[in-house]
């Protein structure tokens, strides 16, 4: 083999390697929902079925488990994304120092471990306002680091933004409200909705911080783990691959209507 | 409103750097004003502060005799033209052009006419729907100056809004620009550092230099007349002869160069023993002529440039540049390689007092 062919090959066998290790697990978890093993598992395989998805629609306490994290999820939008914009607008008129401390602050609760994120916020609320666990406190716990992913999106894209615009909407007479209604807004636009989503997705997976703030509310990561203790069946794989389906379609929207506005 | 601009005194520090010293000047209402200057002299900064995005540190600045301290720009009867423009590239044409009206709270239907109005002003008719990304670089500066027109403003502050031009269409905003504001009546306030653009479109021209406002006059008397060594630099080509003053009389003034002495007028009353330069206009260069003014140099090179020819030298006191009118002549003079003898008579020349660079 040439060198050349030598490299090719070592590409290829590297890429293959490494879409499995991403993939495989996917498709065995896939696959496992359509066994009729009671157990989560496609070895043995005893047989094809889609017994577990009628399984997985009339287990009430999931769909009510999905309930609270949508509303969870919903909460943590309308706090994280706001508070989000706010801090960016904040760091992109500052300078030197106090720009690097608010960074600095604004930042931390990303690398702080969730589940520091979440007993600090049970223990600050419940001594200091008297707030037990619950959704408001899920909402509050997690959307003290979602908001600094939100943060960061809208940054980068201020980063690109031509400050002048504001300027010269101020100069024709439009007041600051008016300036950001009209310019700065509409500017950042794609990154309110693309932090709304990234907030969304982040918020229903979270489990390690929701699960000191919850109280007796349970998410739908919480009802799963708990699952695992009390006996798995494969519904969960039913309700991993409707999920992942609804990933999929969401992806791909996204694309198209990127591509879409790029041409336009 | 009344449409002059007064600065009174106006000073602007940035902590320990003074962008703008001591800066008077009174703006006529209806006048094209440039102020023109090398980047980095303060030009942009006073602007700013005419359109009220800066506080002068020092000073007031008026507007129809009203001070203007403590307004900010949304407030102020001035409209700015940015260098990059500044259109809104999420708004179409009309939407742009409107929008200080909208601001304003002006109904949609009077805003529509009054768009239509500055399109045909601005020579654009139809173009309101377009995106602003669609248009041309000259059509974008249009549509600029349409936008700040729109919200009638007694002074537009335009900062160097042509230099994103190419050389044909800037000449061609140039003659825009000035119609424009001959049609309208408003204060122009236009910030350069391209002479040719001062003296072809203002009324008046000041000319800056690191904050300080050095002369103020129309093209042509700063052209003929500079009152600083910088001006006679700066504004148009020129020669330069440093030296002492040996001799003064009658407003004149004899300077000892290392190419001679030489004479030349004195308006700043320099006095014997003055360090100074004596400056000559290129086109005021004679060949072989006669009188008390005669340098000897060698001729490097000609560029032929159509309706003249610029000749240069190599002399004492370093390169000169000759300019010599061509009107077909088979045998031109100054042929490089060969010594001439260049003479300009003491009338045509200014001495002005030399700090040294």
């Amino acid at each position: 083999m040439t060198a050349a062919g030598v490299r090719r090959f070592l590409t290829r066998t590297y890429l293959v390697l490494f879409f499995g290790y991403l993939f495989v697990p996917l498709g065995i978890m896939g696959a496992a929902a359509f066994n009729t093993s009671r157990f989560p598992t496609v070895t043995p395989w005893t047989g094809f079925t889609l017994q577990w998805f009628p399984a997985l629609f009339a287990d009430q306490r999931l769909w009510q488990a999905l309930g609270t994290s949508l509303i969870v999820a919903a909460g943590v939008i309308a706090v994280a994304v706001p508070l989000g914009l706010a801090g960016a607008l904040l760091l992109n008129r500052l300078h030197s120092r106090a720009r690097t401390f608010l960074y600095a602050v604004m930042v931390s609760p990303l690398l702080t471990p969730g589940v520091i994120v979440g007993i600090s916020t049970l223990v600050f609320w419940r001594q200091w306002f008297g707030v037990s666990g619950g959704i408001f406190l899920t909402v509050v716990a997690q959307a003290s680091f979602i908001a600094a992913y939100a943060m960061l999106l809208f940054l980068a894209r201020l980063q690109r933004f031509d400050p002048s615009l504001e300027e010269a909407a101020l100069d024709l007479g439009a007041s600051h409200g008016q300036v950001f209604r009209r310019i700065t807004l509409p500017y950042l636009m794609p990154s309110v909705l693309s932090s709304a989503l990234l907030a969304f997705l982040q918020s229903f997976e979270n489990y390690n911080t929701t699960l000191f703030v919850r109280g007796l509310e349970t998410t739908l990561t919480i009802y799963i783990a708990s699952k695992v203790r009390t006996g798995l069946t494969p519904a969960v794989n039913a309700l991993s691959l409707i999920l992942i389906g609804l990933t999929i379609i969401g992806a791909v929207v996204y694309e198209i209507m990127r591509r879409r506005e790029a041409k336009a | 409103m009344s449409r002059d601009v007064q600065l009174d005194r106006v000073t602007m520090r940035f902590g320990s750097l003074t962008a703008v010293r001591d800066v008077s000047l009174s703006i006529g209402a209806g006048e094209f004003f440039s102020f023109l200057g090398p980047s980095g002299c303060g030009k942009t900064t006073l602007l700013r502060m005419i359109s009220g995005f800066m506080e002068p540190t020092e000073g007031v600045v008026r507007i129809g005799g009203q001070d203007m301290r403590g307004i900010g720009p949304n407030k102020r009867p001035t409209a700015l033209i940015f260098q990059n423009l500044a259109l809104f590239p999420l708004m179409t044409v009309a939407e742009n052009i409107g929008f200080g009206l909208e601001v304003r709270g002006i109904p949609s239907s009077r805003r529509k006419a009054r768009v239509e109005e500055l399109l045909d002003l601005v020579a654009l008719p139809g173009t309101g729907e377009k995106k602003v990304t669609d248009l041309s670089g000259g059509q974008r500066q249009r549509i600029a100056i349409a936008r700040a027109l729109a919200v009638e403003p007694s002074v537009l502050l335009l900062d160097e809004p042509l230099s994103a031009l190419d050389l044909k269409l800037r000449q061609h905003m140039r003659a825009e620009l000035r119609a424009i504001q001959r049609r309208t009546g408003v204060t122009f306030i236009y910030i350069t550092h391209d002479q040719g653009e001062a003296l072809t479109m203002s009324d008046r021209i000041g000319v800056m230099r690191a904050g300080v406002l050095e002369q103020v006059a129309d093209g042509q008397t700063l052209y003929d007349h500079p009152a600083t060594a910088f001006v006679a630099g700066f504004v148009g080509e020129t020669n330069r002869f440093t030296g002492t003053v040996a001799e003064t009389a009658d407003g004149m003034a004899a300077l000892d160069t290392p190419a001679g002495r030489l004479l030349g007028r004195n308006p700043r009353g320099l006095g014997v023993g003055d360090r100074a330069a004596l400056f000559i206009r290129p086109e005021r260069l004679a060949v072989d002529g006669d009188g008390p003014n005669r340098l000897t140099a060698r001729v490097s090179h000609r560029d032929f440039e159509g309706s003249f020819v610029n000749a240069f030298l190599t002399g004492p006191t370093g390169t000169l540049m000759v300019q010599i009118p061509h009107r077909g002549q088979s045998d031109p003079p100054l042929v490089p390689d060969t010594d001439a003898t260049l003479t300009f008579r003491p009338q045509d020349a200014v001495a002005l007092p030399w700090e040294g660079e």
